[in-house]
């Protein structure tokens, strides 16, 4: 694989556990020899060195804060193995720990400490270093879904306002799209796409990715015709007219192939007389948006998001409904 | 796609070798050379006719069935005692409760060579309960309590059995309270949820206690032999090897204890086969909460380990009363009291106990220096061979101190070569026999402390700029110094507690405490045996309170 990562970038490596994004997260650090292969930071070339000699600075998972130090320990650590002034330590020791909003505590233990608040330690500790890379190996995994959320945008912002450029690694493909610049779809150790959150989501290169992020329906059928952009595939409920995403291998004519289609972009028709015919078997009230499961060919069924349900009385089970799927939503894939 | 880090340099390699040079030369090599006798003649050809001799000879055959006896006999005796103890202390809450924890300690603290003295001072047969007897109910004739195999089993039940509660202890408090519940769920209750449920669950630690108890009485000779005892493996290997005339006899004691290390090994296999199956411990934050007794179950409770811990206390006793009474014959107390069997063994005689702080501090830092490395290794790296050097360090724990004894006499009693010097002739072969004997614990406890320090505070180190030894001494250390410190202790008091192999190898001026104790013994001066008894005892209940302080009680993890 090659990636190229540009200079104050916020790339995130995207995968179900196991798909050695930690693995190439840890080749980076340098606590991984790569069988092959060569690694630049910049014109610098970084592959054989040690962690020490690369720059970096690196949150663990776990945060990995040395239990028997405080914080003012935590972070200055690497500080004194530099055999910097005790008053460059001092001032890079208050300016750290201002940029994440912990002054004050310095003088408290790991123990001590919240997990958002262990979390931002671990952080500190890695920018008082003024590192050239930042490694973040999953670094909301241990943190409460609620302020998960709220350090996302903390270490968002902080990534922004120091222009640093950083590798994020996630299984949580809702994080990589949120605070990402560019994400690398990876699985069983080989990168399926590298693309900006937005184009990950609406143009996806292949099925996994298409599952992957966010939801998505998948209609199998055959490829009838391609013409450019537009495509024809014939499917358990008739012919359907569909987009070829740009990126994605080719589906010649009579090939298998799926369509992909998000929840949201399906027309939900109550009353109509076109489209596709269903019947909802079950709705789900989440808030924001109300889902169906509308089961349409047998075996078929396909989520369908209604948005605002505040203005949308839900529709019993068993009502037959109507679905309409623009083209330019439903895209065709390879079948894997 | 990528290779695990490897270590690098110079250094490290070498420290590798040393220890394997350490463990080949004082290990490995003994072990060879005492298997190589016993399967050779005294013209040096192989052959199997040691054994053929030993299979014939009646004797040895019986002493080989009544040490397993005896070993299993002791394993059931300690289980039963162990279990009820170790499950009232974690399960149930009565009057006393955190005291008999501690107490339970104590058999431990007596090495067992001063237990079996103490015994025989209060319930031998002129001791004090069968002269209390005779005056009180006339008794014509001294009630036998301690000589023979019943008492051999009664001491080691005594001193063994907190091996037991120790483990099980520690393995009730790692069963997930969800196991209970749902069994309770399904409708098991009381005594069936215990047999079925509770107690499966704490195999691993009993396993383990179990073996150690094992090993130990099957190993154990000073014991059977004070008590009048022969007709024992171990006993019998001694007693060949100590008298130097009959060559057929000495032969025939490293046949016996080349056979005593391989039972002790084929028990050490069987036991982890069958717990490597079994491992049940969860990482449970939660606990089984104590049940409070009823009035008349505190009351039995109570009684039941007052009783026990009061036949535990007996050798104190009886060591204490003989250390400092004079002319105590026939009376149930002694009538006078002296400190002149103090003086007689640290002031006019003090090579005892200086010889044996010396040993063992010695020994201990050979424990660290090789020990924490050996620790490292198995826990931070995948070298090549780390199996072998798990295995031998577990096979230490089952060899038989009088095996290894009797393997150095074998394997180091030649000239170096260019020293022109024996090793057997030299004060420098005690703290490495020491040393080799108590590694494990060192290890056990640096290894169990290394796997509580996640790698990913090391590799922070190492991100931040703390090279190899660096980030060791920054981060490593400061987190595992307890581990180290509680496991050197341990190495440290059962170094000043080993009888068996110094026993074998000590020369005249070399003398350590235990073989103070037993050639005062023998040489029917039991006052001085019994004062070196109470220094000994001393020295290590100042270890266990400083390791309980530092280990936090757990020691359980020590044994097994």
């Amino acid at each position: 694989m090659s990636l190229d990562i540009a200079d104050g970038e916020l790339f995130t490596l995207l995968g179900p556990s196991g798909c050695g994004k930690t693995t190439l997260l840890r080749v980076i650090a340098g606590f991984h020899a790569p069988d092959g292969g060569e690694i630049h930071f910049g014109r610098r070339r970084v592959d054989g060195l040690p962690p020490y000699e690369r720059n970096i600075g690196m949150v663990f998972q776990n945060y990995a804060l040395w239990p028997h130090m405080t914080v003012r320990g935590n972070v200055t650590y690497g500080l004194r193995l530099r055999k910097l002034g005790a008053a460059e330590i001092g001032r890079r020791l208050t300016a750290g720990l201002a940029k994440v909003n912990l002054t004050g505590l310095e003088d408290r233990y790991p123990g001590q400490l919240s997990g958002g608040q262990q979390q931002r330690v671990a952080l500190a500790r890695a920018l008082v270093l003024n590192p050239d890379i930042l490694l973040l190996d999953e670094p909301l995994s241990n943190l409460d879904a609620k302020i998960r959320v709220q350090v996302r945008s903390e270490i968002r912002t902080l990534q922004q306002d120091l222009g640093i450029t950083t590798v994020y690694v996630t299984h949580d493909q809702e994080e990589a799209l949120s605070l990402s610049d560019r994400v690398a779809v990876m699985r069983d150790g080989h990168v399926q796409q590298v693309a900006t959150p937005r184009t990950l989501y609406e143009r996806p290169a292949n099925r996994f990715v298409a599952d992957f992020v966010g939801t998505n329906n998948f209609i199998p059928g055959i490829c009838k015709e391609q013409t450019g952009a537009a495509a024809v595939v014939e499917t358990a409920l008739g012919p359907l007219r569909a987009l070829r995403v740009a990126d994605a291998p080719a589906v010649p004519a009579g090939e298998r192939c799926v369509l992909a289609i998000r929840p949201e972009n399906i027309a939900l028709d109550a009353a109509g007389v076109d489209g596709i015919e269903g019947r909802v078997r079950l709705s789900a009230y989440l808030g924001s948006t109300l889902r169906y499961e509308i089961e349409t060919a047998p075996g078929l069924v396909l989520r369908v998001d209604v948005r605002d349900p505040s203005r949308h009385e839900a529709l019993p089970p068993g009502r037959a409904v109507r679905l309409g799927v623009p083209a330019s939503a439903a895209l065709m894939l390879r079948d894997e | 796609m990528v290779a695990p880090r490897r270590f690098v340099g110079v250094l490290p390699a070498l420290g590798v070798v040393l220890i394997w040079a350490f463990l080949a030369a004082f290990l490995v090599y003994p072990l060879v050379r005492i298997f190589y006798d016993a399967f050779s003649d005294e013209t040096g050809r192989l052959t199997l006719v040691n054994f053929v001799e030993f299979a014939g000879d009646h004797f040895y055959r019986r002493s080989l069935v009544n040490s397993l006896l005896l070993g299993l006999g002791t394993v059931a005796a300690t289980s039963v005692l162990g279990f009820a103890i170790a499950l009232l202390l974690v399960r149930y809450d009565f009057p006393g409760r955190n005291l008999f924890g501690y107490l339970t300690l104590i058999p431990i603290i007596s090495p067992p060579l001063v237990g079996v003295l103490g015994f025989t001072f209060i319930l031998g047969r002129a001791g004090t309960v069968n002269v209390l007897l005779e005056d009180w109910l006339g008794l014509a004739r001294p009630i036998n309590f301690v000589y023979g195999v019943h008492g051999v089993l009664l001491v080691e039940t005594l001193h063994l059995f907190p091996m037991i509660t120790l483990n099980v202890v520690d393995a009730l408090a790692k069963i997930d309270p969800a196991l209970e519940e749902a069994a309770e769920s399904v409708g098991a209750r009381g005594w069936r949820k215990l047999r079925t449920i509770t107690l499966p669950l704490t195999t691993p630690g009993y396993v383990a206690g179990a073996l150690l108890v094992f090993i130990w009485t099957f190993s154990d000779f000073a014991t059977p032999l004070v008590l009048g005892v022969h007709d024992l493996l171990a006993s019998q290997a001694y007693l060949n090897i100590v008298q130097f005339v009959d060559r057929r006899l000495f032969r025939m004691g490293i046949v016996i204890s080349a056979l005593m290390v391989v039972l002790a090994v084929v028990f050490l296999v069987a036991a982890r086969r069958y717990v490597a199956i079994k491992d049940y411990s969860s990482l449970s934050y939660s606990r089984v909460p104590r049940r409070r007794l009823a009035w008349p179950g505190q009351v039995a409770a109570v009684a039941f380990l007052a009783s026990v811990m009061a036949l535990s206390f007996v050798p104190y006793l009886g060591v204490a009363l003989a250390s400092v009474g004079k002319g105590w014959s026939l009376t149930p107390f002694p009538v006078q009291y002296t400190g002149a069997y103090f003086e007689r063994v640290i002031v006019e005689t003090p090579k005892y106990v200086i010889n044996s702080f010396l040993y063992s501090t010695l020994a201990v830092v050979v424990c660290i220096a090789v020990g924490v490395p050996m620790a490292w290794i198995l826990a931070r790296t995948r070298l090549p061979g780390r199996e072998t050097l798990d295995a031998l360090n577990t096979l230490i724990l089952a060899i038989p101190g009088t095996a290894i004894g009797i393997a150095y006499v074998r394997a180091f009693h030649f000239d170096v070569p260019w020293l022109d010097v024996r090793l057997t002739s030299l004060w420098l072969i005690l703290p490495i026999v020491l040393a080799i004997r108590r590694l494990p614990y060192t290890v056990r406890g640096s290894f169990a402390s290394l796997l509580l320090v996640p790698r990913s505070l090391e590799e922070a180190a190492a991100s931040v700029g703390a090279r190899g030894l660096r980030s060791f001494a920054d981060v490593t250390l400061p987190l595992i110094w307890r581990g180290v410190l509680v496991g050197s202790l341990f190495s440290f008091m059962t170094s000043l507690q080993e009888a068996s192999a110094v026993l074998f190898l000590s020369l005249g001026g070399w003398e350590t405490i235990p073989v103070g104790i037993f050639a005062f013994y023998i040489a029917g001066s039991a006052n001085e045996a019994a004062a070196l008894g109470v220094i000994l005892i001393l020295v290590a209940a100042v270890s266990v309170i400083v390791i309980n302080r530092v280990a936090g009680a757990r020691m359980g993890g020590m044994f097994g």
